[in-house]
């Protein structure tokens, strides 16, 4: 399979663009009824991954997050190899956000059913009636809530939710320099998203993994060179530079 | 811990539930475990309990009262505290918890001002500025022990609940494997009951005459649950270090390496067996305090370490979150006006209603 730039994984989700906008033209019943169909996800190749924070700042310029917190972070790694008996010293990157789980964990906790997952796959959480009480936080098995202390509620990656209902990429796929991220429809077999991951599962039926895949979650955002070692909690020397404090 | 692999970059997510949450676990457990101590005297009438149960009664109310003010401060949107009635989502433990709070609550007021309306005619019976009110609040003063009863029935299914529920809510957080485990309610509430103990040998040694651990066993009961705390926590330990649960090894494997968890074990193990022998032969009053205390600190401290210390546990990053107690409102503050919340209501308490001179009001 050639590998696609991309500026043509940005074409190929443009291409949709008469559908979705044609969906507009018709009765709202129909409308919805089309955008039920969709459901969003995400391929991070992190074999393509340079770990710039490209991603981690157009993130929060998009979304207004708060100082010292984040929606989307590329956690990033120097990692000891031996390559021909000889010890050498790599970068691992691994992009982090919200995994918009098909049985998401921070659902069901939530005691006034602020946070849901909408037809089209995206968990958000609804800012009117959220009550800052954490529960999704807690329960969340990937560290991607916590609270905004600008809003005192419960924030997340929404996959650029308002990006998406304007036909625009989320932004950390818009800005990423070396085109790790792929966004798109899952129930779009001509899609890029579903092109990708089918011809990765045929040329290795394990090359698609998600993160914590034991704890049934069952993510919607998958991996293409994920190494086992950070699938789950990774078990190594804790980080050199954190941001600790929040802004509020 | 890995030595080949260095975590460069991640973000450290800060504790959510705040040391708010930490005093809200505490004060409800310690007024459930309170309750439960009014029982002999107040239902069953055992003679022996009559000064413990009182004691215990002055408990259950001044921290049932201050707990939900941590608990609302813990949101961080507490002004909608009502869309826990308006949009409630019954698979939630906490939602739950929104109506056992006050079903407890109101059963218990409801226990304790039949409990107390013989105590509160005699205020009215001795005159003075009050009276009318005594007398209006005592409405007709009859110890009525059916009526008693029935209450306790409702603030001992309130007090179920609300034990059941703060327990189930930590449990069910599969992401944290230390609170992944059912031992963790049975936890709570034997520490709560523990707590409760020391709760009474306290208030009685500065409100009460001193004596109530000479008539009722409160010293053979809180080494009880010593051994019951100790039995549990070896249990959790046991699975976890032999691999029977993975998910207790799990949870043993993530703090194991921690020198800081490590001596908070020590700590905790030790401060359980030092109750354990205090309850055994404290025969003197300040030993009995003493008891009081560290029963006191151990079911407080159980909760610091579990919230605190499980939110320290990063899900996916390595190592450990560094945890440094604000001195703000979402730290210190947060403690100490919870304690302070709870004194006042403690004064105004012993202030109208006839604790300190329960024997006198009976002559």
């Amino acid at each position: 399979m050639p590998d696609d730039t991309l500026l043509q994984s940005r074409r190929n989700f443009l291409r949709a663009f008469p559908a979705i906008t044609a969906g507009v033209a018709l009765p709202m019943g129909s409308a919805r009824a089309a955008e039920d169909r969709h459901h969003w996800g995400m391929l991070v190749d992190v074999r393509k991954c340079i770990g710039c924070q490209a991603c981690t700042v157009s993130c929060i310029m998009e979304n207004a997050v708060p100082e010292n917190s984040f929606r989307t972070i590329v956690s990033t790694y120097a990692v000891q190899l031996e390559v021909d008996g000889h010890m050498t010293a790599s970068t691992y990157m691994l992009p982090r956000l919200c995994n918009h789980c098909d049985n998401p964990p921070c659902v069901p906790v939530c005691p006034v059913g602020a946070t849901f997952k909408r037809d089209d796959g995206i968990v958000v959480v609804d800012g009117d009636r959220c009550v800052g009480c954490a529960y999704c936080v807690q329960a969340c098995p990937y560290d991607a809530r916590f609270i905004n202390h600008d809003t005192g509620k419960a924030d997340k990656c929404t996959f650029c939710a308002h990006r998406v209902e304007a036909g625009l990429l989320p932004a950390c796929v818009e800005t990423c320099v070396g085109g790790a991220r792929i966004f798109g429809d899952l129930n779009d077999a001509e899609g890029e998203l579903r092109r990708r991951l089918d011809a990765a599962k045929r040329s290795d039926p394990g090359a698609v993994k998600v993160l914590k895949p034991e704890s049934g979650t069952r993510p919607n955002v998958f991996y293409i060179g994920l190494d086992h070692r950070f699938q789950g909690r990774v078990d190594g020397q804790a980080a050199l530079w954190r941001p600790s404090e929040h802004g509020g | 811990m890995n030595p080949s692999i260095v975590e460069v970059v991640n973000v450290a997510r800060e504790v959510a539930w705040l040391p708010w949450a930490v005093q809200y676990f505490f004060l409800i457990g310690l007024s459930v475990g309170s309750f439960l101590l009014t029982l002999p005297w107040f239902v069953l009438r055992r003679p022996a309990w009559q000064r413990a149960s009182r004691i215990a009664l002055l408990g259950a109310l001044t921290c049932g009262l201050t707990a939900p003010v941590a608990l609302l401060a813990d949101l961080h949107q507490p002004g909608r505290f009502l869309n826990f009635y308006l949009h409630p989502n019954l698979g939630s433990w906490m939602a739950w918890g929104a109506f056992f709070i006050p079903l407890y609550l109101g059963g218990l007021m409801l226990y304790a001002w039949l409990a107390l309306r013989p105590d509160l005619k005699r205020l009215a019976d001795a005159g003075g500025r009050w009276a009318n009110i005594y007398r209006a609040l005592a409405y007709g003063g009859h110890d009525s022990l059916g009526a008693i009863r029935v209450a306790a029935v409702l603030a001992l299914s309130g007090a179920a609940l609300v034990a059941l529920y703060t327990g189930m809510e930590v449990m069910v957080v599969h992401a944290r494997p230390l609170w992944d485990t059912p031992f963790l309610p049975v936890q709570f509430f034997i520490t709560a009951v523990a707590g409760a103990i020391g709760l009474v040998l306290v208030l009685d040694r500065f409100v009460g005459d001193g004596r109530a651990a000479e008539d009722a066993p409160l010293l053979r009961l809180l080494a009880a649950t010593q051994v019951l705390v100790l039995a549990v926590g070896a249990a959790w330990l046991l699975l976890g270090v032999s691999g029977l649960s993975p998910r207790h090894a799990e949870a043993l494997a993530q703090v194991a390496p921690s020198t800081a968890w490590r001596i908070t074990a020590v700590w905790a193990a030790g401060s359980a067996l030092a109750t354990f022998w205090l309850g055994l032969a404290a025969r003197h009053p300040a030993w009995r305090l003493t008891a009081g205390l560290i029963a006191l600190h151990s079911a407080w401290m159980m909760r610091w370490t579990v919230f605190i210390g499980g939110q320290e546990i990063p899900k996916t990053g390595a190592g450990y979150y560094v945890y440094h107690l604000p001195l703000g409102h979402e730290g210190v503050l947060g403690i100490v006006g919870t304690a302070g919340l709870w004194i006042v209501v403690l004064i105004l308490l012993i202030s109208v209603l006839p604790w300190a001179g329960q024997h006198r009001t009976q002559a």
